[in-house]
């Protein structure tokens, strides 16, 4: 579609003004990993009424209007690929203590060195696995 | 009204990811199919969602403390470590399988159906497994926000702190903690009672010596040099840390001069220009 950058620019910019709303109400960096790591292995005590809130939010929002939006997510029907993915993906951002939204959006916007190379090397990371996987080994 | 807030930003955050398409699997793999059929889209909602944070870290370095009151984060964490690029490398290639990354894999679970719900369930054993691997990174406990900043070897300010720092101020060698924000600026879990027993099961003294900004009155004053003056390590704080400094530099006894006591404090961002004449008075 000629408009998928449009979109993806409108809806950058949304995401950018939650993490600054977060930034300057909660004092706080919103990172998807961190919010739900330190929830699900039980390491952060503090503020978790707010990371549930967060989280609820950032689950119901798109809930409720994914219909009217026509979403789909085109989620692989491949368990191996979903789970394999899920628990890569957990493990790694936890190792690394960021995520997309973390390291990338939070951490490059102020130039943090820490953000640029995790941001990089996932990238990268992200795109050999997917030459690998289709055009190596034609799985995807 | 802080959970409000909170679920408002999350939902902002999931619109986000959803019009962006970042929920889309297909849309994320292109983006990462760099030697196939390239998507640049999320290039731009990278771009998009970097802009309005570099207004907002801009008008965070400005501030000591959030809307809420929570202490500002700290000064972004340096040193690149193995385990940051191995998780990140690891991070990279679970993205690219699945086409979700932690945000998003949130955001499909009302939508995703069975594989959405797998994903999330795969990812948290993922954060689970990390866990005893997890760095300690700084001196300060994963969750402290403190931002200690010592204008003298043995008297250190900051903005608010939380009742589980007490146990860090202990580890750091203080022996005793100031409280000086009314507790009507401050939210009851932060209250100075509870403050007072948090200090007390760590074996800290705790002095309540509120201040209303502005107002250093002759009483608070010499109460905060009291405190001082009793010995061991001091740490004072308040909304910013600006009014413990402030009452330092008007009551600490000790041979700094009135430029001195204006002059340490400017490191750390506080202008106590307006106070010249009277630290001058009280302490040259």
């Amino acid at each position: 579609m000629q408009a998928d950058w449009l979109w993806g620019l409108a809806g950058g910019l949304m995401i950018g003004t939650a993490g600054a709303l977060y930034l300057l109400i909660h004092g706080r960096i919103m990172g998807a990993s961190g919010i739900l790591g330190g929830l699900v292995d039980g390491t952060e005590r503090q503020n978790r009424l707010e990371r549930l809130a967060f989280l609820a939010g950032l689950v119901l929002a798109p809930l409720l209007l994914a219909g009217a939006w026509g979403a789909q997510t085109n989620l692989t029907g491949n368990w191996a690929l979903i789970l394999g993915g899920g628990l890569l993906v957990g493990f790694g951002t936890r190792l690394a203590n960021g995520c997309t939204s973390g390291h990338g959006v939070c951490g490059i916007s102020r130039l943090s060195w820490r953000g640029i190379v995790a941001t990089l090397f996932y990238i990268l990371a992200g795109g050999v696995t997917m030459a690998l996987l289709r055009h190596a080994l034609g799985w995807l | 009204m802080r959970a409000l807030s909170a679920f408002l930003t999350g939902g902002l955050f999931g619109l986000g990811l959803l019009v962006s398409g970042m929920t889309d699997t297909l849309k994320v793999q292109g983006w990462l199919d760099v030697f196939g059929d390239w998507d640049p889209t999320l290039a731009f909602v990278m771009g998009g969602a970097i802009l309005p944070m570099v207004l907002a870290w801009r008008i965070a370095a400005r501030r000591r403390v959030s809307v809420l009151g929570d202490a500002m984060p700290g000064p972004a964490r340096r040193g690149i470590g193995g385990d940051l690029v191995l998780g990140s490398v690891l991070f990279g290639a679970g993205w690219a399988l699945a086409g979700l990354c932690p945000g998003p894999a949130l955001a499909v679970l009302g939508f995703g159906g069975m594989g959405g719900v797998g994903f999330l369930v795969a990812m948290c054993g993922g954060m689970v497994l990390a866990k005893p691997l997890r760095s300690r990174g700084s001196a300060l406990p994963k969750g402290s926000q403190m931002d200690i900043r010592h204008l003298t070897p043995d008297y250190a300010v900051s903005p608010q702190i939380t009742p589980e720092d007490m146990a860090t101020l202990k580890g750091l060698g203080f022996t005793t903690v100031i409280d000086n924000r009314p507790d009507g600026e401050i939210p009851a879990e932060w209250s100075a009672e509870v403050m007072a027993e948090a200090a007390a099961a760590q074996g800290l003294a705790f002095v309540v010596n509120p201040i209303r900004p502005g107002d250093f009155s002759d009483a608070v004053l010499a109460a905060q040099g009291a405190a001082i003056a009793g010995g061991g390590k001091v740490f004072a704080y308040c909304a910013s840390g600006n009014r413990s400094s402030c009452a330092w530099a008007m009551s600490a006894p000790g041979p700094l001069s009135t430029e001195e006591r204006i002059a340490i404090p400017a490191r750390f961002g506080y202008n106590l220009e307006g106070l010249r004449a009277r630290i001058a008075a009280l302490r040259g």
